[in-house]
């Protein structure tokens, strides 16, 4: 809001500080000046009022009484020298009627007579230009001039053209229309409150005048408004009417009932200085349920305990004072404090104090360690298991991406996510769902990253959601044919997170699935820990790549964080090294293609008891030089017992054990070296 | 019966022109060896008269410790060389780049919330985290922010960009839900700091984004005071930054504190003087804090004569902008690895 520095410097006989110096003040103390510009022969600071002191800070009397108490100096409020005129009372001239309390609890009128209307004089279109005003008439500019001065929207009607001579305050009917003083028609509804003749809305409360009432230049009797609203109905009328103006802004905040006479007082003098009018005699006033001071009783020691500084009684009691409170000593710490109405912002003990300690000065107030009991923080699994996974992806040359959590409709119809959770108000099409899955973005970053050289290795940890809920999901993404990398990453991962009995499944999708799958057919598996399933492992679907234009192939594996957080295990079990030697075998086996290496694993373990120790496989061939339909498998067979050196007899016997039990098989073929 | 007795010239001659050791040892085998020219005549001494004998025994003695001195010399001199021609072949170009190992990168936000939970835990806040979908009540109401509160039109405009979902939830505008989730569970006296994601629906540009990131801290007991805030602030802006951080309190309005301030320091960049990060002011607004207000104990269903307390919270993003120098806000959320892998 802006504010003008003589208009300011006008409340008082002492030299303000030049206007940086005040702005500097105002902003250490709640009003942060965020513009100080010179215009003409005066200044004007753009303050940010914070919006629990709007109801007495957008005025420049809120912010001189701030200056006063910060200071100290004596504030001068103008005073309103009312001479009325006996002969007419102003009863006599209008009605008023007010059908809704509860959104108008004050109605304040005054009638002024013979007024001339025309141009204000130039001190007045100074200060108003200034302000970002602009000037109409000599009466709209007064009532203006009043509202930046005291904070109270006033209005002025023109009594001629009144039906009846009678304002009722009323909610507007459905499909009720308006002509504005802005020259704009509004069709209004019944939570609109209007100021209205016998026949049709003169103004719509609080927020803009209409054409009806207008003040023109042969106006000759006029009524001040100087009324009190409701905010929230204001709030919402002119958020439905999408019409802001100087007035509904200040009474959305609320505003002081209490204000309307002093500045309808001061209005009216102002006009007989000014429009020569004449005030008839008596101030119509609707005012139902008088609103008086609050009183607060604060304990000093509060004060003290609650800013960690000893601040003195008689410091308490002059910061309050000098704005605007009073206080009155109970008994030892303890006074009562009687807050002013204007200042609807306190109402409670915390709210003084922070009156002292912004007057006192936070930066006053030295920083003291506190005290408290040596509890040490809980640690949070929930973290731990994340950085630790974080940790590990790094070390094997993993770079984590942060990516937002929406998508676009156009990606979802890629995907075909179900249950997702829509947008009310997305910021644009392209964020209106929350994601279901970390994979879209990832592919973006894949589509991105490819132009720059070098392989791309990415992993996001993040939430995902569906209507059923949120969760975090950790999802890794490599580019290239890779699949058995991937695994053995996850393999790895596992064993870090100190999950043991990781397998993997076939994926068999229903046809229905299967057209929107994700993965391609056949390279894909489910991760499983025993019967549990914690994500999936495959190659993209090439189809999904080239929507993201992406060349070349991607692997991916994707899994409940959740699920695997609550796996893992800090626990981590030494197995003794045997003291006696191990002795390694091979042995390649000629089977058909379509047999999993599993098949074979497990047939050896299961044969070779407890005496084997590993079986690796170190080659996979299919070639020429081999039957049709069949691949030579090449496995280590390590050998090795607990408790004794193994005989070269005894191993000769497993491995031929294990030899016989693979030829079982009439298909499988142990080849001979 | 004669000796031949080799010449000390023609000896010396010979060791010096052995070009190496193999020609060298020839020259010893020539003189030493076995067969050698000494070590025969010295054993033919016996057939000598014996007026012969002594004279040639010594001149053939002083000859053979001649010529191992010599050859020893001679093998020291050639095995320096060697070792030099060795020195000079294996000659590297240190200057030739590193063979860097794969090594993968942690997001820098990633970092800078570890860093944030590493200062507090050490003071005691445990780290605690929320849902990112809230609903009206933890997002507003129960932080003193009831509907239709003129707050939650004007008060920190920011705030009320909030995301709605469809089915009448939202997406959390800041951390602060969690302060009630946690104290309705947890009996003060408690210390904690909330790390974590939130919305804001706005235009995004170099200093805005709509999904980023806060850190939200909460100490409650029974005289926590403004005066224990600073000191802990402090304490965690020093060892954010790693230097001594001047920081000042501006008071604020904030509907779940009273009283309520903001906090701002001293411009990292150019330390105060003023420049194109500070706006000229040589001051940097990092965070909102203030005391606890008695209406949101009252939510949480403790009484507010009971327990005082400090809440706080800043943005990540603009610690981590601040630590890196980094200068726009959207690089955190492009996945453009070439900014991901400086870190």
């Amino acid at each position: 809001m802006i504010f003008s520095y003589n208009w300011l410097q006008s409340f008082f006989k002492e030299k303000l500080p030049k206007p940086e110096k005040l702005a500097e003040i105002l902003t250490m103390a709640s009003f942060e000046v965020s513009e100080v510009e010179k215009r003409g022969n005066d200044f004007i600071l753009v303050i940010d009022i914070l919006s629990n002191r709007a109801p007495d800070c957008f005025s420049h009397l809120g912010i001189a009484r701030e200056c006063s108490a910060l200071l100290n100096y004596k504030i001068q409020i103008p005073d309103a020298k009312l001479k009325e005129d006996k002969t007419k009372k102003a009863r006599d001239l209008i009605k008023i009627e007010v059908k809704d309390k509860k959104a108008c609890p004050r109605y304040s009128a005054r009638v002024i007579t013979d007024v001339k209307v025309g141009p204000s004089p130039k001190w007045l279109k100074e200060r108003l230009e200034a302000c970002g005003l602009q000037s109409i008439n000599n009466i709209v500019d007064v009532a203006n001039y009043v509202m930046l001065e005291t904070g109270q929207p006033l209005h002025a009607f023109d009594v001629g053209k009144i039906e009846e001579r009678k304002i009722i305050i009323r909610k507007a009917k459905k499909g009720e229309k308006i002509s504005a003083l802005d020259g704009k028609k509004y069709e209004l509804d019944n939570n609109i409150l209007l100021i209205a003749d016998q026949k049709e809305p003169l103004a719509i409360a609080g927020i803009k005048g209409g054409r009806k009432a207008e003040i023109d230049k042969k106006t000759k009797t006029i009524v001040l408004e100087s009324a009190n609203f409701d905010p929230i109905v204001i709030a919402k009328s002119s958020k439905k009417l999408n019409l802001r103006t100087d007035a509904s802004l200040r009474f959305e905040h609320g505003i002081d009932p209490n204000l309307t006479e002093s500045a309808i007082n001061r209005v009216a003098s102002l006009i007989t200085e000014i429009a020569k009018g004449k005030v008839t005699k008596g101030l119509i006033d609707f005012y139902p349920k008088k609103v008086l001071p609050r009183k607060i009783k604060l304990d000093l020691n509060y004060v003290d305990s609650l800013i960690g500084a000893k601040i003195s009684e008689k410091e308490v009691k002059n910061i309050l004072e000098r704005l605007g409170f009073k206080t009155k000593k109970i008994k030892t710490q303890l006074i009562k404090v009687t807050v002013p109405t204007f200042r609807l912002d306190v109402s409670l003990p915390e709210d003084l104090i922070e009156e002292i300690a912004r007057i006192h000065g936070y930066n006053n107030v030295v920083p003291i360690s506190p005290i408290a009991i040596l509890i040490p923080p809980v640690k949070n699994l929930d973290i731990f298991w994340e950085d630790m996974t974080k940790n590990i992806l790094k070390d094997m040359g993993f770079t984590e991406v942060y990516n937002y959590s929406f998508i676009s409709k156009k990606e979802n119809d890629i995907f075909n996510f179900k249950n997702l959770i829509e947008l009310e108000n997305p910021l644009s099409s392209d964020y209106q769902y929350l994601r279901a899955s970390l994979i879209p973005n990832l592919l973006k970053n894949v589509s991105k990253n490819q132009k720059i050289p070098g392989e791309i290795k990415i992993f996001e940890l993040g939430k995902i959601f569906r209507k059923a809920g949120e969760k975090r999901m950790l999802t890794v993404l490599m580019s290239g044919d890779r699949f058995f990398e991937a695994k053995g990453i996850i393999d790895l991962l596992f064993n870090k997170l100190g999950i043991a009995k990781v397998w993997y499944d076939d994926f068999g999708p229903t046809p229905e699935e299967s057209k929107t799958s994700l993965w391609v057919q056949k390279k894909c598996a489910e991760i499983k820990v025993n019967q549990e399933e914690l994500g999936f492992l495959g190659e993209i679907f090439p189809k999904i790549l080239g929507r993201f234009k992406i060349i070349g192939k991607v692997v991916a594996f994707d899994l409940d964080f959740e699920k695997l957080s609550r796996l893992s295990s800090e626990e981590h079990e030494f197995r003794p090294i045997s003291s006696y030697p191990a002795a390694i075998q091979d042995i390649a086996v000629l089977v058909p293609l379509g047999v999993l290496v599993d098949e074979i694993l497990n047939k050896i373990q299961i044969v070779g008891g407890n005496l084997v120790r590993d079986v690796d496989l170190f080659d996979i061939y299919e070639g020429e030089e081999l039957p049709e339909g069949k691949k030579n498998l090449a496995f280590h067979i390590i050998y090795q017992a607990e408790d004794r050196t193994l005989s070269s007899d005894e191993i000769n016997k497993i491995h031929k054990k294990i030899i016989n039990a693979l030829e079982e098989n009439p298909e499988w073929q142990v080849r001979k070296q | 019966m004669t000796i031949r007795i080799p010449l000390k010239k023609e000896v010396e001659t010979e060791i010096k022109s052995a070009k190496n050791l193999k020609e060298l040892d020839q020259v010893f085998k020539k003189y030493l060896g076995k067969n050698g020219e000494i070590i025969i005549g010295l054993k033919s001494l016996r057939d000598l008269p014996k007026e012969k004998r002594a004279k040639a025994g010594k001149e053939l003695n002083i000859l053979k410790s001649f010529l191992e001195k010599e050859l020893k010399a001679r093998t020291g001199d050639l095995e320096d060389k060697i070792k030099k021609e060795i020195k000079k072949e294996e000659w590297i170009d240190i200057t030739i780049p590193g063979r860097k190992p794969s090594i993968g990168h942690l997001h820098p936000l990633t970092q800078t919330k570890r860093k944030f939970e590493e200062i507090f835990q050490s003071m005691g806040f445990s780290v605690i985290e929320g849902p990112e979908i809230e609903n009206e009540w933890y997002n507003f109401e129960a932080l003193n922010i009831p509907a239709h509160h003129p707050a939650r039109s004007t008060f920190c405009l920011s705030l009320c960009r909030t995301f709605y979902l469809k089915g009448g939830n939202l997406l959390r505008s800041h951390t602060s839900p969690v302060q009630i989730r946690y104290m309705e569970k947890h009996h003060p006296p408690l210390r904690i700091i909330v790390p974590g994601r939130i919305f804001r629906n706005e235009a995004t540009d170099a200093k805005h984004e709509f999904n980023f990131y806060h850190i939200e801290g909460l100490m409650v007991d029974k005289s926590v005071s403004i005066a224990n805030f600073k000191a802990i602030l402090q304490e965690f802006l020093n060892k954010f930054f790693q230097k001594t951080i001047k920081m000042r309190l501006r008071p604020c309005y904030f509907p779940f504190t009273e009283p309520s301030f903001e906090v701002d320091i001293e411009c990292v960049v150019c330390g105060g003087k003023g420049c194109s990060t500070c706006l000229g002011s040589g001051w940097i607004e990092m965070m909102g804090a203030g005391m606890v207000h008695p209406n949101v104990f009252k939510n949480v269903g403790l009484n507010p004569k009971d327990w005082q307390g400090f809440a706080f919270g800043m943005g990540m993003d603009r610690f981590a902008m601040m630590k890196y120098k980094i200068n726009d806000i959207r690089f955190f959320n492009s996945g453009d690895l070439r900014f991901l892998q400086q870190f």
